[in-house]
């Protein structure tokens, strides 16, 4: 029975839909709605086939008109509804900055204690590829600043379905990263019910002589740079936040106490971004113990560029993860 | 669906607006036909005289509390507006939820807040509804089913739609019955021209949702009258007719047929689960906030408009149909600038927030920095239905 | 360009201060004159000030480190000016650039040695270590002067003291090869100056250590102060016995008198004015040697060491009673409580403790009959005071009982030769044993 489980193999979509579907099973207050999330089967067909087993009423069919189904989603949460609102794209969050940023995460404090705002806004986040400036957004260090608010970005299939869970049974607002280039990769999930806790970090791969951090989609590039640098004789330790907010700034300290060198591997753009925060906590918290500054791959700071060739040369990649853990750790 | 030679009408005729003795709502008539509530006894007429009574008292030492300090940041006084919350408010029931715009103290009283929390609030004290965390310009009540003052222009009416999503959700799919509430939606002329109105109301007839977005039009938004900042505002019913939402009028300066009128509406929405436009017609008498010096308006225009008041019509209706005197009306001002006044003492004696009430509320959960949530001092024991 | 905010000197004698307290944050606009830290000095502390408007940029140096004097400690941007992208990350310098620079003002404080001071393996320049680096040299008691940094900028980082680590560990023979001074730093045609206080002259065994305690800023001058004294100065001592009973019966019948105004006079008040008024017809006495020449003060300033009490860290500092010679026994006592009371309390601003030209160290108090004392520079002698002792004495041939008491001067021979001292204690005895004279 065990080994049967063990080989269950799935794609992060699939990840996706399972948390939802089974925590609408579970729970009635818990509905999806967004831009084609019904009748199509969903954008990028995360939810297939959910409208067929829950129905219209929960499976909601919006208008491309994110300020106002964002809004109307926060509305309900108020009641105590716990809504999933699909934004196709991160990038389209924008037009609905005024209900996410101002309504949800702040809510609670608003009225004092009297209105949470259980609510879920999941979506693709970060570069799909050639899509240029506006559709290319990694929202995470700009929405990350917003006290208020709970931000997961998962890395793979096993954490998206067991951090989404957390998320729709979380009482606050979840902002949930997922990733374009992500949703066709696939690993292990087991059929039986688990869940990823907010603000516990994970060691992606064990190593001694520089500490990794990520999240999300870049982690990919980070544990292929670490293969890489390991033939040079560099044991990289790759760590995977999995939630911003709470972040575990303590594992990943410990990772630094250990190693003595740190990169953080962030997709957003570098000025005031999760990559200069984590940064700021480990030169606060762990200064002595640094053996040299931290480094930073963030995309280049410029719009993302549409052409091929420019596109990759902006967004972090093995070479230049590679390239900061020989700085890190001086062998340059 | 509609009549094309109408619209063309009403485009053009500006003097269809005029509020006047109406035999039905003036709705579009081609498409719906409303007959007014009953007119309300004398003792429910002497309750909404109270009700304005106090909300004019109690914005009267607003004014004075936020001259003397005590009152920070933005503070909008309702006085003028005082029929429509109350005629409105008093025409639904007391579990339909209500939101608001930040013009949002009146509506708070007359939802049932006891000025002392709503003054508190204002005051910055942990007696307030909110703890002292919202100010003048956030009033919640889960008690009351009062989801809140908005600050920013227009963001409450999406949230109107969603607490209607909620309760029609609630109703139909968690309870296996039939919708029956319907939300109040308030805002004011200058909501009319943010794009997340025309959202709301998008999404509110496409999921037929029993909300009703009552504009307060007191024809400035800001400082900028309706006129120079709103397309056809001389027939606003175009706003709404796009999405194919009902429109209509109810003179906002008439707390009778305010309430005539808003009940046959709301009961229609109610029992139909679709959403409607009331425009209630009225004049702001004080600034749009406390440091307003009114320069865009002359001081005729005011004193014409200070002369229609919605307390003094009420009064003249109580006199001559129900021989109330003028004496038990001074009475009972009386009584209500004594409440009044004992509501601004309780709130001065209230005392600040502790310092941990800055990380309390962040976040439901303990963690980090952040303490958790706790209800406000209005809410305890008496539960709520969150 | 930013404003670089250097470590100021505080004190006569300060060459290194510690950053105690920084009253701004990074980011903060400052105007002249406002509090930018308090700044532990090796005697006091004492507050640093903006002499510009500006925005902090960066505070280079944190809180309880300590620097040498003209380190860059922070940085201001002026109006306007958009902060730096900090890709440099400045690390804390652990001693400057330069060896503080001889001063014009000869007559306060001169050279010490006769030769420009040539720069010592402890004064290394512009030192770059990574935080962990520093942490385990300390852990492993590895001085960073002996390391070689292989980081950028010849920083020293983690690798090069885990081989130090290693290199020590396999080299278990003598204690003295631990010791590399590496040779780019300190090239072999400078000779070491044999001043470092830093190395002690035998390593102790780790049972005889039951707890270490990191030198105060204090205990760190005087041991640096003193060695450097004691190894430069030629020292010689000169001992003479003083008939006590005159002076002191004219103090107890002086301080009945003053007792309504408050005053007790001391016996080191009366010392005081018996050695400033010495120094007229003793003219070496208020003076330094300046390497090729001799220098001769004006003002006689005259030092009394202060013991400070063991809650104020202990150790010590000499109070400065200036113009000596030109006070009434009064002022004098007047000023010596003032100035015992305040280092005791609150510590004494630089002014109340620089300098001094010559030196009293009196511990007859503490029943001590007699002592030789370090000279303090850039004085020529110190006069080292026992306690007056009630024994029996010699007077006009007959055995008889009296207070006498023992002084003791060090002196620099450089400056004052033996007949010359021995003159001096004779106009000191004169003066002790006719107490008369001290009060016109």
């Amino acid at each position: 029975m065990s080994v049967a489980t063990a080989e269950r193999v799935i794609e992060f979509r699939d990840a996706l839909r399972e948390a939802m579907s089974e925590e609408m099973r579970k729970d009635k207050r818990v509905f999806l709605l967004g831009e084609e999330v019904a009748e199509y089967n969903g954008a990028y067909k995360v939810s297939k086939g959910m409208l067929d087993e829950f129905g219209a009423k929960r499976v909601i069919d919006t208008p491309i008109s994110e300020s106002g189904f964002s809004g109307m989603a926060i509305g309900a949460a108020m009641r105590g509804l716990r809504p999933i609102v699909e934004f196709m794209s991160w990038s389209f969050s924008l037009v609905a900055a005024d209900p996410i940023l101002n309504n949800a995460a702040k809510m609670l404090y608003m009225s004092g204690g009297q209105f949470g705002c259980p609510i879920v806004f999941r979506g693709n986040n970060g570069a799909g590829g050639q899509l240029a400036s506006t559709h290319s957004w990694c929202v995470e260090s700009m929405y990350a600043n917003i006290p208020g608010l709970k931000m997961a970005i998962p890395y793979d299939a096993y954490d998206a379905k067991g951090l989404l869970k957390t998320a729709i049974q979380d009482d606050n607002p979840v902002f949930f990263l997922e990733s374009e280039r992500l949703l066709s990769t696939t690993c292990h999930v087991p059929e039986e019910e688990y869940t990823v806790p907010f603000g516990q970090a994970i060691v992606r791969r064990a190593g001694t002589d520089c500490t990794i951090i990520s999240f999300g989609r870049p982690l990919h590039f980070c544990l292929k740079a670490a293969g890489e640098l390991a033939k040079e004789g560099i044991e990289c330790e790759v760590v995977d936040g999995r939630t911003i907010r709470p972040l575990d700034i303590d594992s990943m300290v410990e990772s630094v106490r250990k190693t003595n060198a740190c990169v953080i591997v962030d997709q957003s753009w570098s000025f005031a971004s999760i990559g200069s925060e984590i940064a700021a906590q480990i030169h606060a918290i762990c200064f002595d113990d640094l053996d040299n500054r931290v480094y930073r791959v963030h995309s280049d700071d410029v719009p993302t560029p549409y052409a091929h060739n420019l596109e990759q040369a902006y967004l972090p990649n093995a070479r230049k993860i590679c390239e900061a853990v020989r700085q890190a750790t001086y062998n340059v | 669906m509609t009549n094309l030679l109408t619209i063309d009408m009403n485009m053009t005729n500006t003097d269809t607006n005029t509020a006047a003795d109406m035999e039905s709502i003036e709705i579009r008539k081609d498409q719906l036909q409303l007959t007014p509530a009953a007119v309300p006894d004398k003792g429910v007429l002497l309750g909404f005289l109270r009700q304005m009574l106090l909300i004019r008292e109690f914005e009267v030492r607003t004014m004075q509390a936020y001259q003397n300090r005590l009152i920070g940041g933005f503070c909008h006084i309702y006085i003028g507006q005082e029929a429509i919350a109350v005629g409105t408010i008093a025409a639904v029931n007391p579990d339909d939820p209500i939101v608001l715009a930040y013009r949002d103290h009146g509506h708070a009283l007359a939802r049932g807040m006891d000025p002392k929390y709503c003054m508190a609030e204002m005051f910055g004290r942990i007696g307030g509804c909110a703890k002292g965390k919202g100010g003048s310009m956030h009033m919640f009540d889960a008690d009351h089913y009062l989801y809140g003052g908005h600050g920013i222009v227009g963001a409450q009416t999406p949230l109107g739609a969603g607490l209607a999503f909620a309760t029609k959700y609630e109703d139909e799919v968690i309870n296996g019955g039939k919708s029956n509430h319907v939300t109040l939606c308030y805002m004011g002329d200058g909501a009319l021209n943010q794009g997340c109105f025309y959202e709301a109301m998008n999404l509110a007839s496409l999921q037929d949702l029993p909300v009703i977005f009552v504009l307060e039009n007191n024809r400035y938004s800001m400082g900028t009258s309706i006129e120079r900042g709103t397309s056809m505002a001389h027939d606003l019913r175009v706003k709404s007719e796009a999405h194919g939402i009902h429109h209509a009028i109810v003179d906002g300066k008439n707390v009778i047929s305010t309430y005539q009128d808003f009940s046959s509406i709301a009961d229609w929405c109610r029992e139909e689960s679709r959403p409607f436009f009331v425009e209630a017609q009225t004049y702001r008498y004080k600034g749009h906030s406390m440091s307003d010096p009114r320069k865009y308006r002359t001081r005729e225009e005011e004193a014409n408009e200070e002369s229609k008041d919605c307390i003094d019509i009420l009064e003249n209706f109580l006199m001559e149909e129900h021989d109330v005197t003028q004496d038990s009306v001074k009475q009972m001002a009386r009584q209500v600038k004594a409440q009044v006044l004992q509501a601004v003492e309780w709130a001065k004696n209230s005392p600040e927030a502790p310092i941990e009430e800055l990380y309390t509320d962040v976040y439901t959960d303990v963690w980090g920095p952040y303490l958790g949530t706790s209800k406000p001092e209005m809410l305890r024991g008496e539960g709520s239905e969150q | 360009m930013p404003i670089e905010i250097t470590m100021p000197r505080l004190s006569d004698t300060m060459e290194v201060g510690t950053i105690l307290h920084w009253h701004v944050k990074v980011g903060d606009e400052v105007s002249a004159g406002d509090l930018l830290a308090d700044i532990e000095t090796d005697k006091a502390t004492m507050e640093l000030q903006s002499f510009d408007d500006g925005c902090v940029e960066q505070l280079i140096v944190s809180e309880g480190n300590q620097v040498e004097v003209g380190t860059i400690i922070a940085t201001l941007s002026e109006e306007g000016e958009v902060v730096s992208d900090t890709k440099e990350v400045i690390e804390v310098p652990a001693i400057t650039q330069e060896v503080p620079a001889v001063t014009q003002k000869v007559s306060n404080t001169p050279q010490a040695a006769p030769t420009p001071t040539p720069p010592t393996g402890e004064q290394r320049t512009g030192q770059r270590v990574s935080p962990v680096a520093r942490r385990l040299a300390e852990e492993h008691g590895i001085d960073l002067n002996s390391v070689q940094g292989s980081g950028p900028s010849g920083r020293i980082i983690k690798r090069d003291i885990l081989q130090r680590i290693d290199t020590t560990s396999e080299t278990t023979s003598a204690a003295q090869t631990t010791k590399v001074v590496s040779t780019d730093v300190v090239p072999s045609t400078v000779p070491v100056t044999p001043v470092n206080i830093a190395q002690p002259l035998a390593p102790t065994s780790p049972w005889q250590q039951e707890r270490t305690e990191p030198l105060s800023n204090m205990r760190q001058i005087i041991a640096k102060r003193l060695v450097e004294s004691k190894q430069t100065i030629p020292h010689y001592q000169v001992t003479m016995d003083f008939d006590m009973d005159p002076l002191l019966e004219m103090r107890k019948t002086l301080n009945e008198q003053l007792a309504v105004s408050g005053i007790k006079l001391s016996v080191n008040d009366f010392l005081v004015r018996c050695c400033a008024l010495s120094m007229a017809t003793n003219q070496e006495f208020n003076a330094s040697f300046g390497g090729d020449c001799i220098l001769y003060h004006g003002p006689v300033n005259v030092g009394i060491a202060i013991a400070l009490p063991e809650e104020r860290g202990g150790g010590l500092v000499v109070g400065t009673i200036r113009n000596a010679d030109q006070k009434s026994l009064r002022t004098i006592s007047q000023e010596s409580s003032y100035l015992s009371k305040k280092a005791r309390e609150s510590g004494l601003a630089p002014d109340e403790m620089g300098d001094t030209t010559f030196t009293i160290s009196n511990l007859g108090m503490f029943g001590v009959d007699n002592f030789t004392a370090i000279i303090n520079p850039p004085n020529s002698a110190i006069l080292a005071v026992g306690a007056a002792i009630e024994k029996p004495v010699v007077r006009n041939g007959e055995l008889a009982v009296g207070h006498e008491m023992c002084a003791t001067l060090s002196l620099d021979h450089r400056v004052i030769d033996g007949a010359m001292a021995a003159m001096y204690l004779q106009s000191l005895k004169e003066l002790i044993e006719n107490p008369a004279s001290l009060l016109v």
